[in-house]
């Protein structure tokens, strides 16, 4: 963490299942979050994320598949 | 756009819908009054379900076959306080469909596909998108964006027995609708009862009943053992067990159950029911509207698993198919692959005894059939 944002504050990420297709970029962004499946889709271990990392995973998924709740 | 007040018949409408604690007859149960209460805010679509997509569901096509007026006179209620367009879905082909083009109304004709009339489904073809499910970033209701970003109106769909409710409490008043059911679970309700019986019927009901006397009136033969409660997304249960159990939320939790749309489909007993759950999930494996990746590989992937696990019950195979069962709730845009799943884990569960006989080759059931 690199910020002041704490995990704890910050809103869920949530996966638009429509839009992923399981290119995987969130899973090495958030290793400690996302996971994979066997055909290459997310396992979402802990939507807690930090802030940061969060954003630079949203804006780093080929698919735009990746978004805070509520936005 | 700016939100106008409802009439003072709307205010009393809703009022009343508080006072009788209707909750929608889909299967979600969610409360009428909050719903309409969403759609007074801004001018809202609204669809009226009458799909009957679970498998074995016939109670909406009921209510436009035999209460079609009163269907319209609820819908009508239900318009005055969302001021949009009124649709009546029902599958394409159906008699339903038939009823509901005869008396002159808008009808948004769905293919005959398990996830085509689910909700947010409905919405994308009302909206001239395709009949699958949409990820709910929003509330629909409020209108919002989809997947690919393009724009959806606020709509609402609401089932077709919970806009005839709808009328009748307009016109009877909450009294009258809660001299039936439960206090948590009120009102009459409708129940489809079908499969291995004498008779397939719509029995109009109400929670609280025993299940066995609700199954009475489709005479259901003395020799059948387990019944299927509310479909692909249901659960199995013993006719001994759960005949004496209420309908209701408390008396169908032991089985894993739900009153959800209420319907009942008696499992032919000269079948092995282990087929029949293979058959179940055969056909959700085909029916995955092939847009979520857990789904569409997940499903497909279950139905070899279970197979593979009736033919060999081995410790390795029983643990394959629980990581598949574990990975497949909430990681898809709408519910399909839940409920799937539950039916899987439940019918593990209530079939466990005879999975081992099942898999020896000794299956009683197939003795039956050749006897």
């Amino acid at each position: 963490m690199t910020s002041g944002a704490r995990v704890e504050d910050s809103v869920p990420l949530q996966v638009d299942r429509m839009a992923c297709t399981g290119h995987g970029v969130c899973a090495q962004i958030l290793p400690r979050n996302v996971a994979l499946d066997a055909h290459g889709y997310p396992i979402l271990l802990d939507d807690r994320v930090d802030p940061e990392e969060g954003d630079t995973a949203i804006r780093m998924c080929p698919a735009r598949a990746l978004y805070w709740k509520g936005s | 756009m700016s939100p106008t007040a409802p009439q003072r018949t709307g205010v009393q409408l809703l009022d009343s819908l508080d006072a009788a604690g209707l909750t929608g007859r889909g299967g979600a149960a969610f409360p009428s009054a909050v719903k309409l209460r969403a759609l007074t805010r801004r001018r809202t679509t609204l669809i009226v379900n009458a799909c009957d997509g679970e498998l074995g569901a016939v109670k909406d096509g009921w209510v436009v076959a035999n209460h079609l007026d009163e269907l319209l006179h609820g819908a009508q209620l239900v318009q005055r306080l969302a001021r949009g367009d009124v649709m009546f879905a029902a599958h394409r082909g159906s008699a339903t469909e038939q009823r509901l083009r005869a008396a002159r109304v808008d009808v948004l004709d769905a293919p005959s596909r398990y996830v085509s009339s689910e909700e947010s489904s409905l919405i994308s073809l009302s909206q001239g998108g395709l009949a699958r499910p949409m990820t709910k970033r929003s509330l629909y209701i409020q209108g919002g964006r989809d997947s690919t970003g393009r724009r959806i109106a606020p709509t609402a769909v609401l089932n077709a027995e919970t806009v005839w409710r709808i009328a009748q409490i307009a016109e009877r008043g909450p009294k009258w609708f809660r001299g039936y059911g439960t206090e948590s679970e009120p009102g009459p309700r409708l129940a489809s009862v079908g499969g291995y019986v004498g008779r397939p019927v719509v029995v109009e009901t109400q929670a609280g009943v025993p299940v066995g006397e609700l199954l009475s009136a489709a005479r259901v033969p003395g020799d059948a053992e387990y019944v299927l409660i509310n479909g692909l997304g249901g659960a199995f249960a013993s006719l001994a067990g759960v005949s004496s159990a209420s309908w209701s939320r408390e008396g169908l939790a032991p089985f894993g159950a739900r009153l959800g749309p209420g319907i009942f489909e008696v499992v032919d007993p000269r079948r092995c029911p282990l087929d029949a759950v293979s058959e179940l999930l055969a056909y959700a494996a085909g029916e995955s509207a092939g847009q979520c990746g857990p789904c569409m590989f997940g499903v497909p992937e279950l139905s070899g698993l279970w197979q593979q696990y009736l033919r060999t019950p081995s410790a390795r195979h029983r643990r394959a198919l629980d990581i598949n069962l574990g990975l497949l709730p909430g990681r898809g845009g709408c519910k399909f692959p839940d409920g799937v799943a539950g039916l899987a884990v439940n019918a593990l569960a209530v079939f466990a005894d005879h999975i081992t006989e099942h898999a020896s080759g000794r299956c009683r059931y197939a003795t039956r059939r050749t006897a």
